[in-house]
């Protein structure tokens, strides 16, 4: 127990100058805009006076150490900054955001598991019968999928279950629970095809190992070779690699909260990017990278519990 | 078949020589008895064809004067073979002016992604101690970071241009290629002839690069295929978002979300450059995947 403490609290450590490079980062998409970065803060109608003002409160006449020290004492109070597109001014970025997150957590909870729900049985299914029909459609199918841009699925989606077969409902929430399906669907199935290929290829490799040899010349029942002993192994890179599914799903939200108008943090991103609503960019993606990084850090915990071995690396 | 003959020549004392020359012939001669790797590598050299054959081949012009446009959402005929975009551009000719946009800007970018990964990671790994603390740690940072987060925060706060489309996924994507050049560094400069040239008075600069890389290759190769179709695939979908291509630029991702709300009436808008799309994603991926089977089966299953 002592060994996965220490680890909790190394891990813990390692997570902080992640999170530093990460308001770095969006400390420094401000002085990247071209121009006068007080301008990329004021709202689209404005005075010189307004832009003063800015100038004056975020300190940009001060040295940039300074700034950088005041925008992260602002961070910690939770002080995004506020809104400057036309509809929204003045309302602070955090607000909007707060209200915007339980809708991506929602989908992309979902979506991971839609992703692990097909992925990992059927790269069971592949492994197990190797180079079968079975084994060469399922890959093909993950060969295609992981291939294909999410946008271009989620439109293709779209267009057979809502707009030809009229199922599903074709964007947004007012569907209710019926509409988080496509968007959560194509956020899950690029993710499926890598989960897919991963618990094929662990579950062949671990097929192979001298003691799957031994519990079969045992006399164990195949099942039970299989589903008690071999997947238990198998499934450790499977784990590894949840910490990476989470950044990748955070890209994909983005994406796929666009095609259909999704209203969570990816489509806010989006539209403040097509409104220069500059602190709002900032913020959201403020938000999604502290998101994945502890989402990262969560992975690396589970790991440890369940593969003692990394405990010590 | 004289100029054959000499071809086989050159690449028989090629392969003799050792080092980078002896994996570049490694690669043809075991590639081309694999099947993935001979089918992305045709769809790759068709898409590199029709990229520099685009100007010159008999098509209408991708972006057409206000004038010279013929009708909006026109269906696919012998005169527009993809159809008609809500402008009245012809899809097939910025189908196909798209893939030089997107060819370039991912190659681009990998390149940029290869030079700063290599000298990076070569560097940490080779000598090691606090140099490698600092750079690793560097390294790991991008690394955690979620790549396609970066590259949009990048591209929004520099603009819509194509070079700042390669900045952006060249920031968010070198990591990989830091950590793996690392990796095979620090293994490498273990071995005998490292020290046998060091030994002999060997300059750093030379030993890393003519000594060090060239036993990194096999895997860089790979890794930099499967980027390729990594890059293609983030350049699309920031253009797709309004934070890539300017907007004259034609560019698939940009064809895409242009035609989106005429799905229903007109999908050949989408459905063609979506096409494209995944077929030239999918040759790299191929590519990239068949490479890794035949120059290291360890590497199986080490995707990303």
């Amino acid at each position: 127990m002592a060994d996965l403490i220490s680890y909790v609290i190394r891990k813990l450590l390692l997570a902080i100058p992640v999170i530093f490079l990460a308001t770095f980062i969006v400390f420094l998409m401000l002085y990247l805009t071209p121009g006068d970065p007080a301008l990329a803060l004021v709202p689209p109608r404005h005075t010189p006076q307004d832009v003063e003002d800015v100038r004056e409160e975020y300190g940009f006449n001060d040295p940039i150490y300074v700034q950088y020290a005041s925008f992260l004492w602002r961070l910690l109070h939770g002080d995004l900054g506020s809104s400057v597109s036309a509809a929204t001014t003045g309302l602070p970025v955090s607000t909007m955001i707060m209200q915007r997150l339980p809708k991506t957590l929602e989908l992309m909870a979902i979506g991971l598991t839609i992703s692990y729900s097909m992925g990992i049985p059927l790269g069971i299914y592949s492994a197990l019968r190797q180079n079968s029909l079975g084994d060469r459609s399922i890959m093909v199918f993950t060969l295609i999928t992981y291939a294909m841009p999410s946008f271009w699925l989620g439109i293709l989606l779209m267009l057979l279950f809502a707009v030809y077969l009229q199922w599903l409902p074709i964007s947004g929430t007012i569907g209710g629970l019926s509409s988080i399906i496509l968007p959560a669907m194509t956020l899950g199935l690029g993710n499926a095809a890598l989960t897919t290929r991963m618990m094929r290829s662990s579950m062949l490799e671990v097929a192979r190992q001298d003691y799957v040899t031994q519990l079969r010349s045992r006399g164990l029942p195949e099942r039970e070779v299989i589903y008690k002993h071999a997947l238990k192994n198998a499934m450790l890179p499977v784990i590894t690699v949840i910490g990476l599914d989470i950044g990748w799903f955070v890209g994909g939200a983005v994406v796929v909260e666009t095609v259909f108008s999704w209203p969570g943090i990816g489509m806010l991103i989006v539209d403040s990017i097509t409104k220069d609503d500059f602190p709002m960019v900032q913020g959201c993606i403020m938000v999604l990278a502290v998101f994945v990084i502890l989402g990262n850090l969560a992975a690396d915990i589970l790991y440890a519990f369940v593969d003692p071995r990394v405990r010590l690396g | 078949m004289r100029p054959r003959r000499g071809l086989n020549n050159l690449l028989i004392s090629w392969k003799a020589s050792g080092g980078f020359k002896q994996t570049v012939v490694e690669i043809l001669e075991r590639g081309r008895r694999n099947g993935m790797v001979v089918v992305g590598f045709s769809i790759i050299a068709t898409m590199i064809a029709l990229a520099l054959l685009a100007p010159i081949l008999p098509m209408a012009d991708p972006t057409p004067a206000q004038g010279d446009v013929d009708e909006p959402l026109l269906p696919p005929s012998t005169r527009h073979w993809f159809g008609t975009d809500n402008l009245g551009q012809d899809v097939f000719s910025r189908v196909i002016w798209g893939t030089r946009v997107s060819l370039a800007v991912a190659s681009m970018a990998i390149c940029f992604s290869l030079i700063i990964g290599v000298v990076l990671g070569l560097t940490a790994g080779y000598f090691g101690g606090a140099v490698d603390y600092i750079i690793a740690g560097t390294i790991d940072l991008f690394w955690t970071f979620p790549a396609f987060l970066l590259a949009l925060a990048f591209a929004a706060a520099l603009g819509a241009s194509l070079l700042n489309v390669i900045l952006a996924i060249s920031i968010s994507y070198w990591a990989g290629f830091g950590r793996l050049m690392r990796g095979q560094a620090l293994s490498v400069r273990e071995r005998q002839f490292i020290e046998a040239s060091r030994a002999l008075g060997a300059k750093h600069s030379r030993i890393m690069f003519t000594h060090v890389m060239p036993n990194c290759l096999a895997p860089l190769i790979v890794w930099a295929s499967i980027g390729v179709a990594d890059a293609i695939t983030i350049e699309s979908s920031l253009s797709f978002l309004g934070a890539g291509t300017p907007i004259t630029t034609p560019s698939w991702g940009k064809m895409l979300s242009l035609g989106m709300p005429f799905i229903t009436e007109a999908p050949w808008v989408t459905t063609f450059p979506g096409i494209v799309l995944l077929i030239t994603i999918l040759g790299f991926n191929l590519l990239g995947d068949g490479l890794r089977d035949v120059l290291d089966p360890r590497m199986k299953g080490m995707r990303r």
